[in-house]
């Protein structure tokens, strides 16, 4: 780490101790907006910031991220900080476990804490079918390397007590598919040590600047149009999940995107409760998934609201959806109160795979259609997209999120489903 | 926007409807219609039924940055059966 920024140690601390409240400085700067750069990033969330960090760190670029509004307004301070990579395709879980890995070593890389909590992700059977398709998934990931395990009701018993497994239950629950590496991260602290660390390479992040529209000269791209005036750039790269569907307005592209809700919500703070991160698919009311914060609430998120929508608020009917999951697999939560609930917009593809490609000009890039996946990728997207943007080439982990696969019929379809933004 | 008012059973819960698709806008190939989306922040329009009451098909006109629902009617009435 170079820069202003005062390196975090042990010694630091006791250092700061000393020297009082000067040893903490802003954990970015660099707020000037320039007049040309090498890559405009669009978007300051996790995927934009980590980005930039990489254009700046590894390729030496000159890099400016425009916001509309603040650092991490968006889905990344919206998320439930779950990371996983338990997919079932291919060109998925290859990427999600590379995104995984770096989660691993993350805190250190970035010199910041980002709290990476492998608590183990499990994902509930109900019954036999559940049984087979979570065995199925299960050795598709460790036939790639991925830690993946089949648990029957006596293990998931030890390794989730909390769980009512028995009584009189309409749906039983039967087993597990346990991804041990698999846990949370604090969300907020990711996208501040991605500012934090992108600033320290150079990087500018002005936030409070809307992009209104790309110049282009003689059909080339010279720079973006922005609220603070034109910026001279020789790529842009929008990193916008949750408008990109807009973006796509804005520059005369039609996207195979659609912007739904999910929402989330979380309790009063308890003891310690949930050891893991719960995730529960129920035939009467979809689907539940729940974790217990380091602050004590019980943070609870469920399906899509089910329509198109911008409107960042999350629909009642979903809401209780997903608390009678929530009691159905721990009745005793049941008299818990919500503290707050919120909704951030997803970019919904349609097979529910990202897309990662140069669109319409040879020098703009798209990232974008996260679906719900997005904050779990962060850290691989970064590193993935800046190689895209940079060299003009994706590796070879991100091939598969061409824009060209919905045309040609290359679909990367994980639940099987067909072409639908979303399917409840 | 948490509830939609059906023309023959009158104001019910969201619950009872479902949301089917969003009424093509990019083209007129099959891959335009199947596949792409001509994003809007003021109107959405789409195919809902009302699953859990009279099954009746509906289009719906909404605003997706406000939940306004601008256009409630049955989608038999402009050829969709």
């Amino acid at each position: 780490m170079k820069g202003p920024m005062p390196h975090y140690s042990a010694l630091a601390l006791l250092r700061a101790r000393f020297q009082g409240a000067g040893f903490w400085k802003p954990l970015w700067t660099g707020r000037t907006l320039q007049d040309a750069y090498d890559v405009v990033v669009v978007g300051a969330g996790g995927h934009g910031l980590a980005t930039a960090y990489h254009l700046a760190r590894d390729y030496g670029l000159k890099v400016a991220v425009l916001e509309r509004r603040l650092v991490g307004y968006g889905n990344v301070g919206r998320n439930t900080t779950i990371v996983r990579s338990n997919y079932l395709l291919p060109e998925n879980h290859y990427f999600y476990e590379d995104s995984l890995r770096r989660w691993e070593k993350l805190s250190s890389v970035l010199n910041y804490n980002v709290m990476y909590s492998p608590r183990g992700v499990v994902d509930l059977c109900l019954n036999d079918g559940d049984m087979i398709a979570a065995a199925r998934r299960g050795n598709a990931m460790r036939l790639a390397g991925i830690d993946s395990e089949l648990m029957e009701l006596e293990a998931l018993e030890r390794f989730a007590p909390e769980l009512a497994t028995r009584g009189n239950r309409r749906f039983p629950i039967v087993g597990a598919l346990v991804q041990r590496r698999g846990g949370t991260v604090r969300h907020d602290a990711v996208a501040w040590g991605y500012a934090r660390a992108a600033t320290a390479f150079g990087a500018d992040i002005i936030e409070n600047c809307d992009v209104q529209g790309l110049r282009t000269e003689a059909g080339v791209v010279i720079g973006v149009e922005t609220t603070r005036g034109f910026v001279k750039a020789n790529r842009v790269l929008f990193a916008t999940a949750g408008h990109t569907g807009m973006v796509g307005t804005m520059i005369g592209l039609p996207l195979p995107i659609e912007t739904h809700l999910l929402q989330a919500m979380v309790t009063e703070p308890i003891k310690p409760l949930i050891n893991s991160v719960l995730i529960y698919g129920h035939p009467g009311h979809g689907e539940t998934y729940i974790l217990q914060s380091d602050r004590g609430g019980i943070v609870m998120g469920g399906h899509l609201d089910g329509f198109p929508s911008y409107t960042r608020e999350g629909q009642w009917h979903r809401l209780e959806d997903v608390v009678q999951g929530a009691v159905d697999m721990l009745p005793q939560i049941g008299g818990l109160r919500i503290l707050r609930q919120w909704a951030g917009t997803n970019d919904m593809t349609m097979d529910g795979s990202p897309i990662m490609d140069r669109i319409k000009y040879d020098n703009v890039f798209l990232n974008a259609g996260w679906c719900y996946g997005g904050f779990k990728t962060i850290p691989a997207s970064g590193a993935a997209c800046a190689q895209l943007v940079a060299t003009g080439t994706a590796p070879d982990i991100a091939r598969g999120f061409r824009l060209s696969r919905f045309a040609t019929g290359h679909m990367l379809d994980e639940r099987g489903d067909g072409p639908f933004p979303v399917r409840l | 926007m948490s509830r939609l008012i059906c023309p023959f059973c009158g104001p019910r819960e969201l619950r009872e409807f479902e949301f089917h698709k969003t009424l093509p806008n990019a083209g007129h190939t099959p891959f335009e219609q199947v596949y792409l989306r001509v994003d809007s922040l003021t109107l959405s329009v789409e195919h809902w039924q009302h699953i859990a009451g009279c099954r009746a098909w509906l289009h719906i006109e909404r605003n997706p940055s406000t939940g306004e629902v601008l256009v409630c009617r049955l989608a038999r009435s402009e050829g969709v059966s």
